[in-house]
């Protein structure tokens, strides 16, 4: 099945939206993401609204209703946790994470490109499904994740058949997780 | 026979006790969670005031009847201000399904005007119904996603 995804670059900024009061809450201000397990943990905040600042409470993945192209849901404001009350991985999340710039080696040992950004799956509560790549040549490319990846801080290491689902696009990415998991054995 | 928001907007009240006129409809004003239209605000701006829906004796094609004129009153609380503001209008909403894409503006509401049921939402050229509303707010309206939502 073709699946919708949205990037990373695209989720910040998105309102926070009650799904029970109809009323934008927050805004995100960035993903707290943790490349080992291929997942968004949570997200961070803005006021809502212009030249609104930032919101204190963060709001863990498993508050979240779903992630979409225009909004991110949740049951209600409650949802919110003050950073001291969520889990130490988001609300005091470990510096070092950010795979941005990060380079790309499948196991055998060829560069893909560098990583631009995190493909999240619409409609989930964060799951990463690929990352938006510069590649060598300049351009931009998407590649699919498996579950499981090694990353080091520098570099992260992907499955060689990576090579062969390089996308052009988000649709065509979108076209090719599915297959690309199960070429790899996963679900 | 049901009636739709689009054609009731503008609809004349009349006191069934005095036949007098006693303005036009401006919005309704709906609970989301029992699917109900609760009352009307008639007129706009400050001068807006609200009727309850239990003192609406018959809502008809060419009139909305209220029982007298006692019926107009204030609008009370933050709710009734916002409604009474037409910032929790319907028509014309957002829409978001509850995964957390846009499906177009509310275009119309159509409900039972015999007990003040919503019956569907209209968004776009998508009939959804009303037991798929979620939630309605000042940002938007959501409801439950269509099959074919997101695609």
């Amino acid at each position: 099945m073709k699946k919708l995804l949205v990037t990373g670059t695209a989720i910040r900024g998105l309102p926070v939206v009650t799904l029970d009061g109809g009323e934008d809450v927050a805004e995100v201000r960035d993903l707290i993401y943790n490349p080992e397990a291929g997942r968004v943990l949570g997200l961070t905040l803005n006021k809502r609204g212009f030249l609104a600042g930032r919101r204190r409470e963060v709001l863990p993945a498993e508050a979240i209703h779903a992630i979409g192209r225009d909004a991110v849901m949740i049951d209600d404001e409650d949802r919110l946790s003050p950073p001291e009350e969520a889990p130490d991985e988001v609300g005091a999340p470990p510096t070092g994470r950010d795979v941005t710039g990060n380079e790309v080696l499948t196991e055998g040992g060829a560069s893909l490109g560098q990583v631009k950004d995190v493909v999240v799956l619409v409609g989930s509560n964060g799951e990463v499904v690929g990352y938006e790549i510069e590649t060598a040549s300049g351009g931009t490319g998407y590649i699919p994740l498996p579950n499981q990846l090694a990353v080091s801080g520098s570099a992260l290491v992907v499955p060689d058949a990576t090579q062969d689902f390089v996308e052009h696009d988000l649709v065509g990415l979108g076209a090719a997780v599915d297959d690309f998991r199960s070429r790899l054995g996963l679900k | 026979m049901s009636d739709r928001f689009t054609e009731a907007v503008g609809r004349r009240l009349v006191s069934r006790a005095s036949a007098e006129e006693l303005g036009n409809l401006s919005h309704l004003v709906v609970d989301v969670k029992r699917r109900q239209i609760t009352s009307l605000v008639v007129g706009k701006g400050r001068k807006a005031t609200v009727v309850d829906w239990d003192k609406v004796s018959g809502f008809g094609p060419d009139a909305v009847m209220v029982v007298d004129e006692s019926a107009l009153r204030s609008p009370e609380g933050d709710h009734e201000q916002a409604a009474a503001g037409g910032k929790l209008e319907l028509l014309g909403k957002r829409t978001l399904s509850d995964m957390g894409n846009e499906l177009g503006p509310v275009s119309d509401v159509v409900f039972d005007p015999e007990k003040g049921g919503l019956e569907t939402l209209v968004i776009g050229d998508r009939e959804v119904e009303a037991s798929s509303l979620l939630g309605a707010g000042s940002y938007a309206v959501v409801v439950r996603a269509p099959a074919d939502a997101g695609s």
